[in-house]
């Protein structure tokens, strides 16, 4: 269970992150919407450690700061792709903080393997990283991800440089991640998409948790089109399923079931 | 069970032929000259074993020969490490150790002390070279502001540093029209000042920040990461960032000090080791530090055999191989990038 309690964080003058209040149950999927600039980034980044903050981030009635042994993996949108490196040594990477940087026990090289194979990545194990096509990008980026045996798997817009085809592989990936018991906070453009996988929407507007909840309501709820200035419009799908779009696209259309 | 198809990533052999490439280099280096002195006998020599060299040609070995293979041994380890480490740290393959300022302001000081330092010239210029390297990379934080907030930001705070030296430096040369000459020599970059006093200090410091770099060098691979990432693999970037550049400029500035700019090793060698060994300049940093020594040896082998008697400047040999190989670099890249 991770438990944020009244976080937040500020930038030199600004609020980025107020009063931040979430429990997320282990082994849900939530998902962090809201427009540019709302914060979600921000509170990926908090959780890893990287800002400081007033609150709390618990994980099991831990501090997640002082949690050295938590494995919080993290799926970049823009990952920084060194030189010289093989898909290989990349995916090790993931193995460095349980093994120690340099070292490659077998059991790591095993798992890598594995993982490698979870993610049809086997096969371009030797080849460099730089040459790597953007849907494979992502899952070497997930693969390394899984060797970290994460408890908790932070992706942030993990489909936004992907075709619809590679989005679905993807998130049906992630799905089968957060069965084996991983919680997942991702943050996505796509809410329709989000909508689909996570059992959870979390809408953020200016740094403050809009409305919290499960998907469905979530997606129906006025506050949904509040934080996008009424710019979208919410449909349902005739197997139930909502569907968000520009509010200009449903001019004519019913409000309702499309 | 599936046979393990993941090569592991690192292999001491890499490090072991770097090793021998390094000794035969040196071997290479005390052995030829205008004088040439045989192999086996530089080796009983060295080794205190009868029936080796005695006389001049004793002198030769253990006096000036051998301290000027050691303290090249010593520069190219620092420049090539210091270079793979920039690289890493500014993730960028084409960042050199020069980056931060470092030689304009040693150039600076070597000026300043050759301009006003009368007959104490040689005693006083690596401790100019050394303090203006490091108060340049010093100015380059201050002028950058953040530390590291963006690393575009501080190369361009490097060139603004490093201009303003060079632009001093010069004023000060066209003051004293006398230490032309002196100042020029030394920028090209020269071994010729070896003896084992050199060695012995610039030896110490170097030794030390390479030992610093090799022992983090394997953290270092998380720094080619987003910080994100390397926060969630349990590493603090900033700091690995704030050592990295520290000890690379303690060696980079040691380097300077005692051999003048040397250009290109710090490029050219990382580039070398990483197409060769196909692995990541962090974990061949040890291999990157004996290819730097083994290179910058043959090069002043080079310097000082190719127009014997007369000796060319070292930095004009690695520059005149290394800017080749720099535009190559920068071609590959390119390619790649399509």
């Amino acid at each position: 269970m991770i438990n944020i309690e009244n976080l937040s964080v500020r930038f030199d003058n600004s609020q980025v992150l107020q009063s931040i209040n979430l429990d997320i149950p282990e082994g849900t999927w939530s998902c962090l919407v809201g427009p540019n600039g709302a914060g979600k980034t921000t509170l990926l980044r908090t959780m890893l450690g990287m800002q400081p903050y007033s609150g709390s981030i618990k994980y099991n009635d831990r501090e997640i700061a002082k949690n050295k042994s938590l494995n919080i993996a993290f799926v970049p949108q823009r990952p920084s792709i060194p030189a010289a490196m093989s898909v290989a040594e990349y995916v090790m990477l993931g193995r460095a903080k349980l093994d120690g940087w340099g070292k490659e026990s077998a059991h790591s090289r095993n798992i890598v393997h594995e993982m490698l194979e979870a993610t049809q990545l086997l096969g371009m194990q030797s080849q460099l990283v730089t040459t790597l096509s953007g849907g494979e990008m992502q899952r070497v980026l997930i693969a390394r991800a899984l060797v970290q045996e994460p408890e908790v798997m932070l992706l942030d817009e993990p489909t936004s440089a992907l075709d619809l085809h590679h989005q679905i592989s993807v998130l049906n990936k992630v799905e089968e991640i957060k069965a084996t018991g991983v919680t997942i906070i991702s943050t996505m453009h796509d809410i329709t998409l989000g909508a689909m996988y996570a059992e959870r929407i979390i809408i953020m507007q200016s740094g403050r948790v809009l409305l919290d909840g499960e998907s469905h309501s979530v997606i129906h709820s006025p506050e949904l089109r509040s934080a996008f200035d009424d710019r979208v419009s919410v449909h349902t799908l005739e197997n139930g399923r909502p569907v968000i779009i520009a509010a200009k696209l449903a001019t004519g259309l019913d409000q309702g079931v499309i | 069970m599936k046979k393990n198809q993941i090569d592991h990533v690192w292999r001491w052999q890499i490090t072991a032929s770097a090793a021998v490439a390094l000794l035969i280099a040196c071997l290479l280096g005390v052995g030829f000259g205008p004088v040439n002195l045989g192999f086996g006998s530089i080796i009983r020599t060295l080794l205190g074993m009868p029936d080796g060299l005695e006389n001049e040609d004793r002198t030769l070995l253990l006096e000036l020969r051998l301290p000027r293979v050691v303290l090249g041994a010593l520069v190219g380890a620092a420049l090539a490490t210091s270079g793979a480490v920039y690289q890493s740290v500014f993730r960028n393959p084409l960042a050199d150790p020069y980056l931060l300022g470092v030689a304009s302001g040693a150039g600076l000081g070597a000026t300043i002390a050759i301009t006003n330092g009368g007959g104490d010239l040689h005693a006083l210029l690596p401790i100019f070279a050394f303090l203006g390297g490091v108060l340049a990379v010093a100015a380059t934080f201050l002028v950058a502001g953040r530390l590291f907030a963006d690393p575009s930001t501080l190369l361009l705070a490097g060139i603004a540093v490093g201009s303003f030296a060079t632009a001093f430096q010069t004023y000060l040369q066209q003051r004293n029209s006398a230490a032309l000459r002196p100042v020029y020599s030394w920028i090209l970059g020269e071994l010729t000042v070896a003896n084992w006093d050199v060695v012995k200090w610039a030896g110490f410091y170097i030794l030390i920040a390479l030992a610093v770099l090799i022992r983090i060098s394997k953290v270092l691979d998380a720094l080619m990461l987003s910080d994100e990432e390397a926060y969630s693999l349990g590493v603090s970037p900033q700091k690995i960032r704030m050592i990295a550049v520290a000890a690379a400029t303690l060696a980079t500035a040691t380097a300077v000090s005692a051999s003048g700019l040397i250009g290109f090793v710090g490029i050219v060698v990382p580039h070398l080791v990483r197409g060769l060994t196909k692995r990541a300049t962090n974990r061949s940093l040890l291999s990157i530090a004996f290819v730097g020594a083994a290179f910058l040896v043959i090069a002043d082998l080079g310097a000082r055999t190719l127009l014997s008697p007369a000796e060319l400047p070292i930095g004009v040999i690695t520059a005149f191989v290394g800017a080749p190989f720099f535009l190559f670099v920068l071609r590959a890249r390119n390619r790649g990038n399509q």
